[in-house]
């Protein structure tokens, strides 16, 4: 297989890097004009193989495209990610020291958090307790906001956590800097940020995957411990449908309710 | 050439001084490169191309043109004995792999910036951010500076601008403080030049294109724009066209390869029609 | 302008330029205060050609035309030379710019209209002439109505074809430094509240050791906390610094080691570790009535998780000028110790 690249990878980097993180149906569709528009190779199930061609020279710049995800629906995502913390990859200009702090402590909250989601509440209350430079609330909101913008947080109704883009670059960093504190989903086996927990054994699965794990059985079982699975399941919409659904907030809500119990 | 620019004497600043050590530590023949080349492992030059391209796409976050005294002192460290061998290297990656091309706006404090190698399309959506909507407002100073002449008073183009709601006085919902934005974000990213015009008082400043704005876009793509907005045929101002059209020529003899090499900046290509 | 700058400046030009002072202050107020109202007329009216220069430029309005018969409305009621002056200089001011809108006609098919230029520009950002309120600008060449939110965005999207910008990379990995993580909150929760046994708090890959080594570990650990009493009762007034205890200068793989054996005795409660004056931590043999046997439920158990990069391992030894472990590697540890 040809590991040169063409204008067509070089087209499609660009514009993945514009956008951070892309929804699968988009990136086939980019794919394909980048293909066309430069009139290079095209075949429509090769996008795993076009971006592997693109991995290969990105590697010595500890950069990478990966494919994950979504917690929310299940779909799948392509990131433009950075791989390594060096001393150039710590100049990076977007967020102030403190701005970082303030992500990382927001992160913290959510990862320490039963449900995957911090309150604006409680991350704005870290504003004050900051080491690096305390910030006041306003300016706080205004951090979140770009963050949210950014694809590093995602927020619904007032409740903060992390984004897909942000999941999909840290994950090694979070399993190892969490590493009691964190979740492996039960079914795909990588890192689990909103879930639904087994009160019994303490596992835990996404909830797209428990979606697909329980569609076919009546009632539902902990696939480690067999006892009866106390969660609602949530149900599952086509992974490429093009329309938004509004299915993961209701499964959040019940998520949260059946997680949050003592 | 180092020991001249030294005996100017006392009336150079502390940066034209540095820039001249650089000069002298940096004028290598090619066969000294070529010598210190082979002192080094390949491993260890690929390297530093590496951290190179590393550092100048992170430095492009900001859009502030990347000086070479920073990539000495950040990333090359050790390696001056080869610098230009390893920004050559780097230069030749990100057009292969990133279809980026490295370009020198600034021959005198050597500041680079990178630009696309790829044309935008109609049809392509890069991702909408106020970065985009900052875009608009500067292409929209680009084009009133480039169909007045090349330069423009600071108070005409805010009257442009009160036009389009937006008021150096008054906090705009996008862009903030947009005095701050065009005076000085627009001016360091050098997408503009603001110099204060001699003789004036109280001070009058002008606005021209920067370096930067004259290698991302064009002459004739602000007025192909301006034609767009307009509804109308960029031929339409035969004066903007026929000059648009001659820096199309100068710029298209000199093909796209540019990179890296030293080529005047842009600002100076901006000739005050009005003043002739 | 305010009134008071401007009288209070006026008066003091009065006094220089017009040497008969005594003269001038007896004639009738009603002729000074007109002639300081036309000055200030004057200069209102100056002022607004040269602010609104390209609206006076633009073929499309009659504004320097406006502006040239209020001055001569003006010009009627003057009489003397201050006034006339100010005159003049508006006179230059609307010749120039007539001049320039002369040439730009002369020399052009098309002259650019900057103010056409911003009217198609709101057009194309969507601007909503009909909900917009009649009289929301005080000047009438200014157009009313309501721009949407992605007006700018819009633009910008279509300026961005014209552009050879470079996207940029963006990441959030490696912009900080990595940090000692937070402590187990959640686990011990969830723990309490299953119910299961404490093992399950352990995290995965001690728990994995310890299954497959836990005799190596158990003997290994009982190693270190001889050598750490052994050192203690040798000084018992010096605290012992945690970094000298448990680096190896000579290998990262046996510090981490060494600290993962520490953490047991740490965690059983046989020593303890705590900052110094200096906020350096150093560690110290817990007295015997506080070991574990007593009643492990009584204690709080602080445990932090310690991340040790091969970086920070040099600094450290580098900093603390530590040349010799003082855990030597197992095997080798009777032979060094005579």
């Amino acid at each position: 297989m040809a590991t040169q690249m063409t204008d067509g990878h070089r087209r499609f980097l660009q514009v993945l890097m514009s956008h951070g993180i892309m929804e699968g149906s988009v990136a086939r569709t980019l794919h394909r004009d980048c293909c066309e528009i430069h009139k290079v190779y095209y075949a429509h199930d090769k996008l795993d193989d076009f971006i592997n061609v693109v991995n290969i020279h990105l590697q010595p710049f500890f950069m990478q495209i990966r494919k994950g995800m979504s917690e929310d629906d299940g779909r799948t995502y392509y990131a433009l990610v950075n791989l390594a913390e060096t001393e150039i990859s710590k100049m990076a200009s977007d967020y102030t020291e403190n701005e970082l702090e303030l992500f990382r402590k927001t992160m913290d909250v959510i990862i320490i958090s039963e449900s995957g989601f911090a309150s604006s509440t409680n991350i704005l209350n870290l504003a004050d307790q900051l080491r690096t430079k305390k910030m006041k609330k306003k300016e706080a909101e205004q951090v979140l906001q770009n963050l949210v913008q950014d694809k590093w947080l995602s927020e619904r109704d007032g409740e903060y956590t992390l984004h897909t883009r942000c999941i999909m670059e840290m994950e090694q960093y979070i399993l190892s800097n969490y590493q009691d504190l964190v979740r492996k989903c039960n079914i795909c086996h990588s890192l689990a940020i909103q879930s639904q927990v087994c009160e019994t054994c303490g596992i835990g699965m996404h909830l797209p995957c428990a979606g697909k794990y329980f569609k076919a059985q009546t009632e539902p079982h902990c696939p480690h411990c067999n006892e009866f699975w106390p969660h609602e399941i949530p149900e599952i919409n086509r992974p490429d449908s093009q329309v938004p659904s509004s299915a993961p907030r209701e499964r959040r809500r019940t998520s949260s309710s059946g997680t949050r119990r003592r | 050439m180092a020991q001249k620019r030294c005996s100017k004497g006392p009336g150079l600043s502390q940066g034209e001084d540095l820039a001249a050590d650089e000069d002298y530590a940096l004028t290598q023949s090619g066969s000294q490169v070529q010598r210190n080349l082979e002192r080094l492992s390949p491993a260890q030059v690929d390297q530093k191309v590496s951290e190179l391209v590393q550092y100048l796409l992170v430095k492009d976050q900001k859009k502030i043109p990347i000086k070479r005294a920073d990539i000495l002192k950040n990333v090359i460290k050790d390696y001056r004995g080869v610098y230009s061998e390893i920004i050559k290297r780097a230069g030749r990656i990100l057009q292969q792999v990133f279809g980026l091309q490295l370009v020198e706006i600034d021959p005198k404090y050597h500041m680079y910036i990178l630009v696309s190698n790829l044309p935008r399309l109609e049809v392509e959506n890069l991702k909408q951010d106020d970065c985009t909507a900052k875009l608009g407002l500067l292409t929209v100073i680009l084009s009133f500076l480039f169909m007045k002449g090349n330069a423009a008073k600071e108070s005409a183009v805010w009257e442009m601008l009160r036009r389009l709601r937006v008021d150096p006085g008054v906090r705009h919902e996008v862009f903030g403080d947009v005095k701050k934005l065009v005076t000085e974000e627009f001016v360091r990213q050098k997408y503009l030049e603001y110099n204060r015009i001699p003789h004036t008082d109280p001070p009058e400043f002008e606005f021209q294109w920067g370096a930067r704005a004259a290698k991302e876009t064009s002459k004739m793509q602000i007025l192909r724009f301006v034609a767009k907005i307009q509804s109308k045929d960029p031929k339409a101002w035969s004066t903007q066209y026929n000059e648009a059209a001659a820096e199309e020529a100068a710029v298209g003899g000199l093909s796209q390869d540019t990179s890296t090499h030293g080529d005047t900046g842009g600002a100076s290509q901006g000739a005050r029609r009005r003043t002739r | 302008m305010s009134e008071d700058a401007g009288s209070s400046g006026d008066s003091r030009q009065d006094s220089e330029e017009e040497p008969g002072q005594g003269s001038e202050r007896a004639k009738p107020d009603g002729d000074h205060t007109d002639r300081r109202m036309l000055r200030h007329q004057y200069r209102q009216l100056i002022n607004k050609v040269q602010q609104n220069r390209e609206d006076m430029l633009s073929s499309r309005s009659n504004s320097l035309t406006d502006a040239l018969q209020e001055a001569n409305k003006l010009f009627s009621g003057v009489s003397q030379a201050r006034e006339a002056a100010l005159d003049a200089q508006f006179l230059v001011l609307a010749s120039n710019l007539g001049k320039e809108k002369a040439n730009e006609l002369h020399s052009e098919m098309t002259v650019f209209d900057s103010p056409a230029f911003a009217e198609d520009l709101l057009t194309f950002m969507g601007l909503n002439r009909l909900e917009g309120e009649e009289n929301d600008s005080d000047d009438g060449s200014i157009a009313s109505g309501f721009l949407p939110n992605n007006a700018w965005h819009k633009l910008g999207a279509e300026a961005e074809r014209y552009f050879r910008r470079s996207p940029s990379f963006h990441y959030m990995l490696g912009s900080f430094k990595a940090d000692p993580p937070v402590p187990r909150q959640r686990m011990e929760r969830q723990k309490r509240r299953a119910g299961t046994e404490e093992k399950r708090a352990m995290p995965a890959q001690l728990k994995k050791m310890e299954e497959s080594h836990q005799e190596a570990t158990e003997k290994e650990v009982e190693r270190i906390l001889g050598l750490l009493q052994t050192y203690f009762k040798d000084d018992p007034n010096i605290p012992i610094s945690f970094f000298d205890f448990v680096i190896d200068p000579s290998s990262f793989a046996r510090t981490v080691e060494n600290i993962f054996h520490v953490s047991f005795i740490i965690r059983d409660g046989f020593a303890r570790i705590k900052l110094d004056q200096d906020k350096l931590p150093v560690i110290e043999p817990s007295h015997e009535d506080e070991g574990r046997e007593n009643d492990p439920n009584a204690q709080v158990r602080n445990q932090a998780v310690i991340s040790l990069s091969y970086q920070d391992w040099k600094d450290i030894v580098e900093t603390f000028e530590i040349t010799e472990p003082m855990i030597p590697p197992p095997g080798v540890s009777q032979e060094n110790e005579s």
